[in-house]
C-alpha cells in the first residue's frame, strides 16, 4: 500500500479510510525536551513566542516520528486573556507549564468574556504558531484544542466554589458555562480558520470521579454538543480521568472521534461504543515513556495490550510529559507501526 | 433540650446532608450543655463523613457534595475544636501539607487536610503551587511526622520524588502521603511514599478511611 504522509493518514483516519500503518498522534500537549533542547530554549520560553511554539512543536514531531503537531501546551492562555497573570516559572529547573496563581474574578457574576478575546494576552500566538507550521512542515497536520467551559471556568474561578455552586447556585453556574460555551466556539472557529487540521475539545474536569454523569448529562454534555456542532470536522472529545460511565454519552456529542485516559476500560469502550466509531488512547503519559525504570520492552508490551484492546490510534492519555526517555517514546511509535499497522484499527479496518 | 444523642444525630445527618446550620446549631447546643465536644466530634461530624464516605463509593454522592459536607463538617469542628481540653504535656502530632509547585488546584488536598484536622493533628498548611524546598524547610522548622503533599499533572508529580529524597536524607522518619490525579499506587511506591491517594476522589476516600479507623481507636480506648 502507498506510504502516506503524516497528513495524508491523520485526514484518511478521520473520513475511515483505509490507512498504511497505525497512527500515532495527539490531541493534545505534544512537546518533547530533545526538540527544546536541539533549538538551544528552556522549557518556560516555548510558551511566549509564536516561532519558539512552532519550532519547539515541529521538531517534537520529526524527532518522535509523531502523525501530527499540536499547539498550544499550556491551559491559560485564555484565562490570561481574560485578565489573569500567569506563572511562567523561568527560575525552576523543573519543567512545569504555566499557571495562574490567583484569579482576578471572586464570584460566577463578575466573569466578563472580551469580544476581542483573540487579541489579547498571548492568544495571537497561536494562530501565527499554526501559520508557521503549515509553511514549514506541510507534510504534518496541525492539531490545536480548547478546554471546555466547565474546566475552562475551573481556570477562571476557584474549582472548588464551581463545583459546589453546581448545587447551591446552578442557574449561575449554567449562564457562566453558556458565556464560556460561546467562547470556545469562537476561539475554536478562529483556530480551525487559522489553518488548524483538526481540534480537541477537551474537558477534563468532568470525569465521573468528579462530577456525577446526572449533572454531565444535564449540565455538560448540551454545552458540548453546541460546541462541537459549531467547529468543523475532523474533531475530537477527550476526557481525562474515569470515562466508563460517559463513553456513551461522550459519543452523542457529535465529535468524530473520542479520546480517554488510562482510567478508560478501553475493551469495554469498545463493546459499548461498537466498531465504527472512532476510539483513540489512552497510554499512560508517565508509566511508558517517561519513568526512567521503564524498559524498552516493557513499553511496547504496554503499548501492544493497548493496541489489542481496540484503538484506532495509539494516543497518550493526556498532554506528553516532555521529558520522555527517547528510546522508549521511539519503541512506543515503532510498535504502533508495525504491531498497529499489521491489524488494521476496528472501525478503520471494518469499512477497509 | 436536646439530649446526647439526638445532638449527635442532628451533627452526623447535618454533615450528610450538607446543612450548616443544624451543624453549627447543634455544636453549640453540646458546647452550651457541657457534652464532651471530642465526643461529639468523633461520634457526630466523623461519624456522618464516614457515611458520606459510603455514599461516595455507591456513586450517591461525587466531589461537589463531598465537599458541602465538608464545609458542614468544619463549621462545626470551629466551635467544638477549642473546647477539646488539652491533655498536660501533650504534644499534638503534626502534619505538613500543600500542594507542590506547578498545581494551583487543592480540592484533594484541602479534604485531606480536613481529615488531619479532625484527627486533631497541628496541622502546618503550606498551600499550592510550593516551591519544593519549602516542604523540606517546614518540616525541618516544626518536626512534624508526616509530610502531605498533592499533584495534579505528571509534570508537577515529579517534583514530590525530590522532595521525598531531601526529606529522607535529613529525616528518615518522616512519613510521606502523595495525592492527585497522575499518583498510583506504584508511583507513590517508587517514589519512595508511605502512603497515597490516587485524586480528589480517593483523596476522600482514604481521609474517610482514616477517619473510621481514628473512631474506632477512640471506641477501644486506644487514643
Amino acid at each position: 500500500m502507498t506510504q502516506f504522509t503524516p497528513k495524508e493518514r491523520i485526514m484518511r483516519l478521520f473520513k475511515r479510510e483505509p490507512l498504511d500503518t497505525m497512527p500515532f498522534f495527539s490531541g493534545m500537549g505534544m512537546v518533547v525536551m530533545p526538540a527544546i533542547k536541539k533549538l538551544g530554549y528552556h522549557f518556560a520560553q516555548v510558551h511566549t513566542d509564536a516561532n519558539r511554539l512552532a519550532q519547539s512543536a515541529i521538531w517534537s514531531s520529526k524527532l518522535m516520528g509523531f502523525d501530527s503537531i499540536v499547539v498550544p501546551y499550556d491551559m491559560c492562555w485564555e484565562s490570561e486573556a481574560m485578565g489573569n497573570k500567569i506563572s511562567l516559572y523561568e527560575d525552576s529547573e523543573d519543567i512545569l507549564y504555566p499557571t495562574i496563581p490567583e484569579k482576578r474574578w471572586k464570584s460566577m457574576d463578575e466573569v466578563e468574556i472580551p469580544e476581542n478575546i483573540m487579541e489579547l494576552g498571548r492568544m495571537p500566538l497561536i494562530p501565527q504558531a499554526i501559520k508557521i507550521i503549515k509553511e514549514q512542515a506541510p507534510e504534518y497536520p496541525v492539531g490545536a484544542w480548547q478546554l471546555g467551559p466547565f474546566t475552562q471556568a475551573g481556570q477562571i474561578l476557584e474549582l472548588d466554589m464551581i463545583l459546589k455552586a453546581v448545587f447551591k447556585q446552578r442557574d449561575k453556574v449554567e449562564q457562566l458555562l453558556d458565556k464560556l460555551t460561546e467562547m470556545i466556539i469562537k476561539i475554536g472557529q478562529a483556530l480551525q480558520a487559522a489553518g488548524a487540521d483538526y481540534i480537541t475539545l477537551r474537558e477534563p474536569g468532568v470525569a465521573a470521579d468528579l462530577l456525577s454523569p446526572k449533572t454531565f448529562r444535564e449540565m455538560i454534555k448540551p454545552r458540548l454538543t453546541r460546541i462541537l456542532a459549531a467547529w468543523k470536522s475532523p474533531k475530537i472529545l477527550h476526557i481525562c480521568g474515569q470515562t466508563d460511565p460517559l463513553v456513551e454519552m461522550m459519543n452523542e456529542c457529535g465529535a468524530d472521534a473520542i479520546s480517554v485516559d488510562i482510567k478508560n476500560n478501553l475493551v469495554e469502550t469498545r463493546k459499548k461504543l461498537g466498531n465504527h466509531v472512532l476510539l483513540f488512547g489512552n497510554f499512560d503519559v508517565f508509566a511508558l515513556p517517561c519513568k526512567a525504570e521503564t524498559t524498552v520492552q516493557e513499553a511496547v508490551a504496554a503499548i501492544k495490550v493497548n493496541i489489542d484492546s481496540g484503538v484506532d490510534a495509539v494516543m497518550p492519555g493526556c498532554d506528553l510529559w516532555p521529558d520522555i526517555k527517547e528510546e522508549n517514546m521511539l519503541a512506543i511509535v515503532k510498535t504502533t507501526r508495525e504491531y498497529g499497522g499489521a491489524r488494521p484499527s476496528p472501525a478503520v479496518g471494518r469499512l477497509s | 433540650m436536646a439530649n446526647k444523642e439526638e445532638l449527635l444525630k442532628a451533627l452526623s445527618d447535618g454533615v450528610v446532608n450538607y446543612n450548616e446550620d443544624q451543624v453549627k446549631e447543634a455544636a453549640q447546643a453540646v458546647v452550651d450543655n457541657g457534652y464532651d465536644p471530642l465526643e461529639a466530634i468523633m461520634d457526630g461530624l466523623a461519624h456522618g463523613m464516614e457515611i458520606v464516605g459510603g455514599l461516595y463509593e455507591r456513586n450517591e454522592y461525587f466531589v461537589p457534595e463531598v465537599l458541602m459536607c465538608a464545609d458542614a463538617l468544619y463549621a462545626g469542628l470551629g466551635i467544638l475544636r477549642p473546647h477539646v481540653p488539652k491533655k498536660e504535656g501533650e504534644s499534638k502530632a503534626q502534619v505538613v501539607i500543600g500542594s507542590v509547585q506547578g498545581d494551583v488546584h487543592d480540592i484533594g488536598k484541602n479534604l485531606v487536610k480536613m481529615m488531619f484536622d479532625v484527627a486533631g493533628f497541628t496541622v502546618h498548611d503550606l498551600g499550592r503551587d510550593v516551591p519544593l524546598e519549602n516542604f523540606v524547610k517546614e518540616q525541618l522548622r516544626t518536626d512534624a511526622e508526616i509530610v502531605a503533599m498533592s499533584a495534579m499533572m505528571t509534570t508537577t508529580m515529579l517534583g514530590m520524588r525530590k522532595v521525598i529524597q531531601m526529606i529522607k536524607e535529613k529525616n528518615p522518619n518522616v512519613a510521606i502521603m502523595l495525592g492527585g490525579a497522575p499518583v498510583t499506587k506504584d508511583v507513590a511506591k517508587l517514589f519512595g511514599a508511605d502512603g497515597y491517594a490516587e485524586s480528589a476522589g480517593n483523596a476522600v476516600e482514604e481521609a474517610i478511611k482514616m477517619i473510621g479507623r481514628l473512631r474506632e481507636m477512640r471506641a477501644a480506648g486506644q487514643v
